[in-house]
């Protein structure tokens, strides 16, 4: 029996304090945002039918990792589609966020402060006589 | 319904349409603007949402067979090998574009002239430089005069955006190989400007500007329009520019918000619906005197489509300095030092270098230049090696026309309301082709030369379809041309196209500005004939 978790754990696998993508518990998160996109809805879909009843939760990790990269030459559309949503719904948590430095949250209205233009570092450039092609 | 006649009509409220409605604003003309898509309020664009990455893959994508929106169109891209992108609202793709604004060189009007191939422009750029000055103080331009590579231009209405960590790395990079680079010209405020905020470096611009730093039309020349009487009229999508039995323009058709056809009669009618929207017009509104489409008698209506080839060269860097996700995306700094022919390098023509940042976690790893980043074991270190730690040099070159480049009607495909959709063909040309080749190997140097430990390039980005040009082009011949010099149509004295169609050639660098200086004259051309 085939779990989204459980393919989820092998696109993206755990790292430091972080389990995988499926262990995180990102597969209803996945399954939330497909359905708020008709394209990745079907994709999503295709993906299961097709992987399901090949997979085993039995396999050696090597062999799940063998069929997904059969998917992928096959039906490379659904499932860089897939791909996709985990990864949408992997960055889009805050435990990662916090792990890679990510402000996370909406970034406007707050945004980054902006220095002003340094026109310094023109020193170089400037010294060039003009060489645009006269016409 | 018919509505009451219009002195003047325009199709489409994108870049174009508001320049040239604001510039015919104060003409004492009834003036009516039918646009497909809605208002958006800057507070509903992605950036407001936390969920601005997926928003920005899906409802808000670049691409409209994507986002797949009541008023967006599909586009039939399948022997295409460039997707093409943009937005249908008030603003048109200026809510998308990431608003550099480099202007066409002198030599870019004479190709022909200079270098034996394709054509010359009926205009230059002196007929055209007083307008790109009027729309740099319009769109609100941030700049730095004195750039060697192009003729000496006014002081800039605003300083230049600051470089950032990541911009001075790489204009060291290109100090140090004695290679020109400049500021980027930038329609984004770098302080407050004619009432709108500066840029707070939230950093992915091509989403819409929630505080309204970016200038697209609906923040800059609309209200202007608007305040002065011209009627915008939004949810209506145009399926037929009317003629009489003279074959000249009487108005148009479309179909409103709730699907019932509307007229508006008009004296003059204006094109400004982008370099796909306006062909496909032309195509659908077929009649007696027009049987291949209006104003198609040359037959080049629909053809010579160039969109601007595009490499993306990412450089990754480990030397510990700030992430390169914070900033405009687009909008640093360019490089002219390949614009020019030179015989040497095996392929007429050029390219500019632009520096484009990198972004949020989610498009990082979906692969904003590149492929996505890989799953599995490898998936941790390339997605470390990628944020917040690279640099990407985009290589925007000269497309050259070629006739069998076109935008036709599709057989089979129809928008929301059953009207053909456009089908785009597209190749990329083996001097196009050569031209990126040449362009990643420099690119490769500038980077390695900013300190990038690897380098990695897409010698053709195919999502790189922004700039949609040539599908109706100017000239002074009406066997080998759709528009005169000012935009107006050989065949059909009343009819005027203003939008990136009427490009003769692409030449290197973003076309907005050029085409909103082109719309600008346009509307000159246009009070002149209304009132001799
Ligand atoms: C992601 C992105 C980034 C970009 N970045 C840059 C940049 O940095 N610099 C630059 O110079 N350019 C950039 N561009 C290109 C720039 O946006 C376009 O060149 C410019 O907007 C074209 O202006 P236009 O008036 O021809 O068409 P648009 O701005 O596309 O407007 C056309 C309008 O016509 C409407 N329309 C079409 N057909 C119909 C119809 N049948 N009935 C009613 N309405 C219709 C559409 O809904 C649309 O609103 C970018 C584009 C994109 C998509
Ligand atoms: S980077 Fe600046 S201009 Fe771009 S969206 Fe953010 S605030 Fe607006």
């Amino acid at each position: 029996m085939m779990t989204l978790s459980a393919v989820m754990d092998r696109l993206v696998p755990p790292i430091d304090d972080l389990p995988g993508a499926g262990t995180m518990g990102l597969a209803p998160e996945v399954e939330s945002l497909a359905r708020r996109h008709a394209p990745y809805q079907r994709a999503l879909a295709t993906f299961i039918e097709k992987l399901a009843p090949k997979w085993s939760a039995d396999l050696p990790a090597s062999q799940q990792d063998a069929l997904l990269r059969d998917l992928e030459a096959a039906d490379g559309a659904a499932f860089t589609a897939v791909l996709e949503l985990v990864y949408l719904a992997y960055y889009g948590d805050p435990r990662v966020h916090r792990r890679v430095g990510w402000r996370g949250g909406a970034l406007q209205p707050e945004g980054f402060p902006l220095a002003p233009f340094d026109p310094e570092i023109l020193q170089t450039t400037r010294q060039r006589k003009p060489f645009w092609r006269q016409a | 319904m018919t509505h009451d006649r219009a002195d003047i009509l325009i199709i489409g409220a994108g870049a174009s349409g508001a320049a040239v409605a604001w510039r015919l604003s104060d003409a004492g003309l009834r003036i009516v603007c039918l646009e497909q898509g809605r208002w958006h309020k800057p507070g509903e664009y992605s950036t407001s949402f936390p969920d601005w990455e997926f928003r920005g893959a899906t409802s808000f994508s670049f691409n409209p067979n994507v986002r797949a929106l009541p008023e967006d169109y599909p586009v039939d891209d399948t022997a295409s090998d460039v997707t093409p992108l943009m937005f249908n609202a008030v603003g048109g793709s200026t809510v998308h574009w990431t608003a550099h604004a480099p202007r066409f060189h002198p030599s870019d009007f004479r190709v022909r002239s200079q270098d034996g191939v394709a054509d010359d422009w009926p205009l230059s750029y002196v007929d055209l430089e007083a307008y790109y000055d009027l729309n740099d103080q319009w769109m609100g331009c941030s700049g730095t005069a004195g750039d060697p590579a192009n003729p000496p231009r006014a002081p800039r209405p605003m300083p230049s955006l600051p470089l950032g960590p990541d911009g001075e790395r790489l204009a060291r990079g290109f100090d140090s190989l004695g290679w020109h680079w400049w500021p980027s010209d930038s329609y984004i405020n770098s302080v407050p400007y004619r009432g709108r905020e500066a840029c707070n470096n939230c950093g992915p611009n091509g989403l819409g500007c929630t505080v309204q730093a970016k200038a697209s039309t609906d923040v800059t020349y609309w209200p202007a329009a608007i305040a002065n009487g011209v009627e915008l009229r939004t949810g209506a999508r145009v399926f037929e520019v009317t003629t009489d039995s003279s074959g000249r323009a009487t108005g148009a058709r479309y179909f409103d918000a709730a699907g019932t056809v509307q007229s508006q009669p008009a004296r003059l009618v204006v094109l400004a619906a982008n370099g796909i929207g306006t062909p496909r017009l032309l195509l659908l509104s077929t009649s007696e005197r027009h049987p291949n489409g209006l104003a198609n008698s040359s037959g080049l209506v629909g053809r010579n489509l160039m969109f601007h080839p595009c490499a993306a060269i990412t450089g990754f860097f480990d030397d510990g300095s700030d992430p390169t996700w914070r900033g405009p995306l687009g909008n640093i700094l360019l490089s002219q030092e390949f614009y020019e022919t030179d015989s040497t390098r095996g392929f007429v023509r050029g390219y500019t270098f632009q520096m484009n940042r990198s972004t949020g976690p989610a498009r990082t790893a979906l692969g904003f230049a590149m492929a996505p980043v890989a799953w599995g074991e490898r998936h941790h270190a390339d997605f470390a090696m990628r944020f917040g730690n690279s640099t990407t040099v985009i290589a925007l070159g000269e497309d050259l026309p070629e006739e069998h480049n076109r935008v036709e009607l599709s057989a089979s495909l129809t928008d929301s309301n059953g009207i053909a959709a456009p089908k785009v063909s597209y190749r990329l040309s083996k001097n196009s082709a050569r031209m990126m080749a040449h362009a990643c190997r420099q690119a490769e140097k500038v980077l390695n030369a900013a300190g990038a430990h690897t380098v990695k390039a897409t010698p053709q980005l195919r999502p790189s379809g922004w700039h949609l040009m040539g599908t109706a082009r100017m000239g002074d011949d009406p066997r080998r041309s759709v528009v005169d010099h000012s935009g107006r149509a050989h065949d059909v004295d009343n009819l005027y196209v203003v939008d990136g169609s009427v490009f003769v050639t692409g030449a290197s660098v973003n076309p907005t500005p050029t085409l909103q200086a082109i719309a600008l004259r346009a509307a000159d051309h246009i009070r002149k004939a209304q009132h001799p």
